[in-house]
């Protein structure tokens, strides 16, 4: 068979989307990974990447940066191999299928700059070199380099391309948010945001006290927070647009912490210590500022909520089997029965926590281990398929320490806060391949929280839509 | 010299040389004595002396007693103060804080204006999140064990800074078990310690 057939095999044939399992990659993996009901592997299995070739766009002007910032995208989709050395003498007008088949890609993407009245707008073509046919084309409005909205303008096109190709969501036109202590000032924690891609770390609160546990709102404008700035740790809401903040009723002497959206972000979920010894989780209305309702409580620790992709569930981490072993739970959204996630098994031990809701799949990643009290820093990531028949765990990393799960608006990444043999940072784990990158360096940040897709004309982008006119379409 | 003697003196001189009679002595001067009014201040100033020196009597006791008041309120601020320590992951009163907390008992039954603040800590083991919950296990677990000797629940609130406050840095068994406290602050009725 031609490597064109094999191709065109491998496109025509849909890949698993449920969760499997590879086989441990050799003895010494096998034995760490001796969790019961846990295996080591990733959460989609071996699915072909596709090669893809990106033309020098033309126009001038920012077009070369622009084809740059798309190609770095594309590789962190880690949904194509992007062919980095173009074949001398490519084309630069029409499309030489049979010269780019030659090249061994499926896919090639071209584009032009072109100004009208003062502002840029960038025109790609997806072509299909399987199929010798155009498979995808959208013109999208680019802001000048120096806008503050350049690079997510560009992000959102990459984005773009991978939802006519796969026909998921991207994450290029997204951020990460976590919190760490700023140089200066050791005693204090702060909030800072970073792009999907590692560019743009930049400081969003000044508190001056300890900010942690972040969550972005859905939208996309709003990052609900605990800060201890008013002496007791409350949770506040801020509007990134324009600094402003609301808070959460509660009694006096209440702590907040770790607010999750409801998917109409509306009500936020959190779990708060009230003076007097209450606690639990509770929900509140946070847009009508009402409607504080208890969904669980008792005497011990139920704590760290995360609404499930429709709001109709909440995993949460409770200590109820006993303190060393905190576990991770699911119950309704609106309160109830609780059942057991995390791979709990009488007299093994065990401490998970973190768990964060897939924003695609009823899928939750939380962190954790097997883990002597003495053994310090060494959680691994594990994600949990809710529809799996068989209760199969996967754990998705292997070295270092790994906490504060979160998935993309892809639902396919996961952010990390972590450590390895070279020191913090901030990690980002394709669950598909295990491929792991390093989105910040040298950072000992937590907290790690990653947004919805984002608009460089502000606030989020409902997923499925993939910017101006990016209609997939059969363009042969 | 007198001046009578200087008198006598004279006249002896003259009578060897011409046999004169001494002048008869000049009568004694009469004791004229203190008058009744320096009487009565002398009376007074010996009465203002004794209420002095009773006043600076007075006043070295009551510092004395200020300062054992003062030595016994910071004894008693130290013993509040004192910081209790716990076992890893867990928020059970150990019975060497059993022992620090017994000692702040009887201060707090002698002074009931004095109110506390409860700051619960943990060490770096663990998620952040879980350790602002175990924090707070812990100042819970104080405060249940003092009102559950009859104290008013009002008197103390809580806050958690799980692992964010170190007070011993690195990642050794020391620095850890410095970490997993509780520490008091005074928030009202400071000033009743040590009456």
């Amino acid at each position: 068979m031609t490597t064109r057939g094999l191709r065109w095999l491998a496109r025509t044939t849909v890949p698993a989307v449920s969760l499997a399992v590879l086989a441990a990659g050799s003895a010494a993996q096998e034995e760490e990974a001796a969790i019961p009901g846990v295996s080591l592997g990733f959460v989609y299995e071996g699915e072909r990447i596709p090669p893809i070739a990106i033309r020098p766009f033309t126009g001038g002007g920012p077009a070369s940066n622009i084809a740059s910032i798309i190609a770095t995208d594309l590789d962190y989709s880690d949904r194509f191999y992007v062919r980095d050395s173009l074949p001398a003498g490519v084309d630069t007008e029409g499309i030489q299928y049979s010269l780019w088949d030659q090249y061994g890609v499926d896919w090639l993407l071209t584009g032009n700059i072109d100004s009208e009245d003062g502002i840029a707008f960038l025109d790609v073509e997806l072509h299909d070199i399987v199929f010798s046919s155009i498979r995808s084309r959208a013109r999208f409005p680019i802001p000048p380099p120096g806008h503050e909205g350049f690079r997510l303008a560009v992000h959102q096109v990459s984005d773009a391309v991978v939802e006519w190709v796969h026909g998921d969501p991207g994450m290029a036109a997204s951020r990460i948010v976590f919190s760490m202590r700023p140089f200066g000032n050791p005693g204090s924690k702060e909030l800072y945001v970073v792009d999907s891609d590692g560019e743009g770390l930049r400081r969003v609160t000044w508190d001056d006290d300890l900010a942690v546990s972040p969550a972005w709102s859905p939208d996309g404008t709003h990052i609900a927070y605990t800060s201890f700035k008013s002496g007791l740790p409350r949770i506040y809401e801020l509007n990134l647009a324009d600094g402003s903040e609301r808070t959460v009723e509660g009694s006096s002497g209440e702590q907040q912490f770790s607010p999750s959206y409801h998917p109409d972000g509306d009500r936020i979920a959190f779990w708060s210590l009230e003076a007097g010894g209450a606690k639990g989780i509770s929900t509140y209305n946070i847009r009508e500022g009402c409607c504080l309702i208890r969904l669980m409580g008792g005497y011990h620790q139920n704590i760290q909520p995360s609404y499930s992709r429709d709001g109709s569930k909440l995993a949460f981490l409770s200590n109820r089997l006993g303190s060393q072993t905190p576990q991770i739970y699911v119950m309704p959204g609106d309160g109830g029965d609780a059942e057991l996630l995390s791979p709990y098994r009488y007299g093994q031990g065990g401490y998970f926590a973190d768990p964060d809701w897939s924003p695609t799949a009823d899928m939750v990643a939380f962190a954790g281990g097997i883990v002597d009290q003495r053994v310090y820093n060494q959680y691994d990531i594990f994600v949990r398929d809710i529809e799996a028949p068989d209760n199969r765990i996967v754990r998705l990393t292997t070295e270092g320490n790994n906490e504060d799960p979160s998935w993309a608006p892809d639902g396919r990444h996961l952010v990390v806060a972590g450590v390895r043999s070279y020191g913090y940072g901030v990690f980002v784990v394709d669950t598909a391949t295990g491929r792991t990158r390093l989105l910040v360096a040298g950072v000992r940040a937590e907290d790690t929280d990653w947004s919805p897709q984002l608009s460089w004309q502000g606030g989020g982008v409902e997923t499925g839509g993939a910017g101006s006119g990016a209609e997939p379409g059969d363009f042969r | 010299m007198s001046r009578s003697r200087l008198i006598l003196a004279a006249c002896a001189t003259m009578l060897i040389a011409a046999g004169c009679r001494p002048d008869p002595p000049p009568p004694d001067p009469v004791p004229t004595g203190p008058t009744a009014e320096e009487l009565e201040r002398m009376r007074q100033d010996s009465i203002r002396a004794a209420e002095e020196a009773a006043r600076r009597e007075r006043e070295r006791m009551e510092q004395e007693a200020a300062a054992a008041r003062e030595r016994a309120a910071a004894a008693a601020r130290r013993t509040l103060m004192e910081v209790v320590y716990f076992d890893y992951d867990e928020a059970t009163i150990r019975p060497d804080t059993e022992e620090r907390l017994r000692a702040k008992l009887d201060i707090l039954r002698d002074t009931p204006g004095v109110r506390l603040r409860m700051e619960g800590h943990a060490d770096e083991r663990g998620t952040s999140e879980y350790n602002f919950a175990l924090g707070n296990d812990r100042a819970e677990s104080v405060i249940r064990f003092l009102t559950g000797f009859g104290l008013d629940m009002g008197r103390f609130s809580s806050v958690s800074y799980g692992e964010e406050r170190p007070v011993a840095q690195g990642s050794t068994e020391d620095a850890w078990a410095q970490n997993r406290r509780v520490e008091f602050v005074i928030t009202a009725g400071g000033n009743d310690l040590g009456r």
